[in-house]
């Protein structure tokens, strides 16, 4: 039995001390039956605790002769008794039988171990020179010739070649022993190993998750903290516009030229500001989910009308032209129309921005259809359906966004290139917003961009259900 | 270590321990090839197509000692490749003594102190104290070129807490040394530990000849 059951300190120590439990018996049987097959001569192996596990053998017709007498019988029955219960020592045993045959008992053993024995035999040694007067003098009712015949029909072998034989089969079942325990280690270890990389991987899993709740939370303080300063920033703000306003109106007394010029510049960065700040405050809104969308059917040509009456004073000044165009038959979008037009806006503003004077910037709008995801991988084309969409494209003849940069242009506060940003002004909150407003609108948004070309954004959201 | 007082058997575990393709397996190899068939049992091996060890392998030996106490060491390398740490911990499991094999070349210097690194990480988290396991350091592959000079591995000894060996294992040259070393250093370890001379009146000075002497003739033909 093995010593160490698997979850013991140590599984390998284990050591084979019966051969039953690495050998089946149906193994040993079948050597034992192709020997016999062989050579003809009886097989029987018996465990380290004296039990039978294989017996291969044919009655011997001096065997059965012998059996027939009561002082045959008792005489066979005793030298089998004996044979079986020789327990040798290091080397093989040859026991005789009165009836001039022999059994050889050969230890069986493992990493210098006993774990069991086999007997050869009977056979007679080649060197006999007939029947010997035990096996004629045997009392009862018996034909000595009919001994003497049996005895010449027992199979005879040579003493060093009963030496070679049952070497060869010691090797074979030792063999058969040392393969059986390699499985039973290897399955064990097998065994233990994946045990061990569980155990392992749950630890890591459990810290994992541990650090991911964690980081839920200070996210969601952060956003928090974000919409909570964004709207105590802008109270102070609009008193200050306010006022620089009133200023400027002449409410407390007429200002000269240079008075007036200083409060526009006030003025001009407080709307910076009060921009900036209105963004920080979406943003904290959208990321804490608490965007209240009121979604309506919105025509997309009046959209991108009022997006491009926008925009165009701010494209003149930097000298890029604006397109619009809108396919005849696009339908109305399903979404919150002051939302719809920030997004719009922003990308158009964007897309201005990063656009050389003489380029050209193209608000479009175009049917599309949208897929309804379904479970994602197998069967996925039998699940997913689509409804019918709404493209808004934003495409400009613009500097361009590297392919690597393209994936990060949602993240919050990301800048493609620090000294651009600056140079084109913003904080990098637009598109972080955009994304956030079309994901709350069901829809999906897409760049596509080459280096020194321009850039396409396209929005593609949820046609309105009577224009479907 | 493993005590069975009804068959008058002592089995320890001694561990070949390093970085992959250090030479673990061929250490076990060589110690099969040069030792008595007397004291040596089969080599079993767990390897993948590719020669690489899958669990680890095992040879056991066999010392009669002068006391009618039977010593055995079973022999285990651990798989060197970074992704069976799992098995490399369940190897190393209640051993007796860590032979740690080092590759010789300098390119192998990171290899082998991440290995090592690797060892102390697994001793810990089996419960075992580093320091008091008994590793001796076998730097192998000595005939390949750019290696540590012999200087250079001196020096390292004199300041190292383990006993350093030198081998070329493909050749069987010190694994011989370094089996010996190793069962020196755990034995003494273990005398300390459970008093093995007065349990067992074996005398450790002269148990360690005793189990030189099962490998003498073959290890003195092949000059390792």
């Amino acid at each position: 039995m093995m010593r160490d059951e698997i979850s013991g300190a140590d599984i390998l120590l284990g050591d084979v001390h019966r051969l039953e439990d690495v050998v089946s018996h149906d193994s040993i049987t079948r050597v034992a039956k192709s020997f016999f097959g062989l050579f003809g001569l009886p097989i029987r192996v018996i465990s380290g605790e004296g039990d039978l596990l294989a017996d291969v053998h044919r009655d011997q017709p001096l065997c059965s002769y012998l059996n027939t007498s009561n002082d045959g019988a008792a005489k066979c029955g005793a030298t089998v008794a004996t044979v079986r219960d020789l327990e040798p020592k290091s080397d093989a045993i040859v026991h005789p039988c009165f009836s001039g045959a022999v059994y050889r008992v050969v230890p069986l053993d493992y990493q210098r171990r006993r774990i069991g024995r086999f007997i050869m035999g009977p056979y007679v040694p080649s060197s006999s020179n007939g029947p010997p007067a035990t096996l004629l003098s045997v009392a009862g009712d018996v034909d000595p010739t009919r001994l003497r015949d049996h005895y010449m029909q027992m199979p005879r072998v040579r003493a060093d070649i009963a030496d070679q034989l049952c070497e060869h089969l010691k090797g074979v079942i030792e063999l058969l022993v040392f393969s059986g325990h390699r499985a039973l280690l290897a399955s064990t270890m097998q065994v233990a190993s994946a045990r061990e990389n569980y155990r392992e991987l749950a630890e890591k899993n459990e810290a994992l998750q541990e650090s991911y709740e964690e980081l839920k939370q200070l996210d969601k303080l952060k956003s928090t903290f974000l919409a909570t300063v964004s709207h105590e920033l802008r109270t102070p703000l609009t008193s200050i516009i306010g006022y620089a306003e009133m200023l400027e109106s002449g409410a407390a007394g007429v200002l000269n030229d240079g008075q007036t010029e200083y409060l526009q510049t006030i003025r001009g960065k407080a709307d910076e500001l009060l921009g900036l700040v209105s963004s920080l405050l979406d943003l904290g809104r959208l990321e804490a989910e608490n965007l209240e969308l009121e979604k309506e059917a919105v025509d997309p040509r009046s959209l991108l009308a009022g997006v491009a009456s926008t925009i165009v004073p701010f494209a003149n000044r930097r000298g890029v032209t604006l397109e619009v165009s809108v396919a005849d038959t696009t339908p109305r979008v399903w979404g919150d129309p002051i939302r719809l037009r920030q997004i719009v806006v922003n990308l158009a503003d964007n897309a201005v921005k990063f656009t050389e004077a003489g380029g050209t910037v193209t608000l479009a709008a175009r049917p599309s259809e949208l897929e309804v995801s379904g479970p994602s991988g197998l069967g996925a084309s039998l699940f997913a359906d689509t409804r019918p969409a709404v493209v808004l494209e934003v495409r400009d003849t613009g500097i361009g966004i590297a392919e690597d940069q393209v994936a990060h242009v949602f993240d919050a506060f990301y800048q493609v290139d620090g000294g651009t940003t600056r140079s084109h002004g913003g904080a990098g909150l637009g598109l972080s917003i955009v994304k956030q407003l079309v994901d709350g609108h069901e829809g999906t948004i897409e760049v596509t961009s080459k280096l020194g070309e321009g850039t396409l954004v396209s929005v593609t959201l949820p046609a309105a259900d009577d224009d479907g | 270590m493993q005590v069975d007082f009804a068959a008058k058997e002592l089995t320890l575990k001694l561990v070949y321990y390093g970085p992959a393709l250090s030479g673990k397996t061929t250490n076990l190899r060589a110690i099969h090839w040069l030792g008595t068939s007397k004291a040596c049992g089969e080599l079993m091996t767990l390897e993948t197509k590719n020669d690489r060890t899958l669990f680890f392998d095992m040879l056991p030996i066999t010392v009669d000692s002068e006391s009618d106490l039977k010593v055995r060491f079973k022999l285990f390398t651990v798989p060197g490749q970074v992704m069976h740490d799992a098995t490399r911990r369940l190897v190393l499991q209640a051993a007796d003594g860590v032979a740690f094999i080092a590759d010789s070349q300098r390119s192998e210097a990171d290899a082998n102190r991440e290995s090592f690194l690797n060892l102390k990480r697994n001793l810990e988290e089996s419960g075992m104290d580093p320091r008091r396991m008994p590793i001796i350091i076998q730097f192998n592959k000595r005939d390949l070129a750019d290696v540590r000079s012999d200087e250079e591995l001196a020096a390292l000894a004199s300041k190292s807490r383990e006993p350093i060996y030198r081998a070329v294992a493909t050749r069987g040259f010190g694994v011989m040394q370094t089996l010996i070393g190793l069962i020196r250093e755990s034995w003494n370890n273990l005398e300390e530990q459970h008093h093995l001379e007065e349990r067992f009146g074996l005398e450790p000075t002269r148990f360690i000849h005793e189990v030189e002497a099962n490998f003498r003739h073959r290890s003195r033909r092949t000059g390792g």
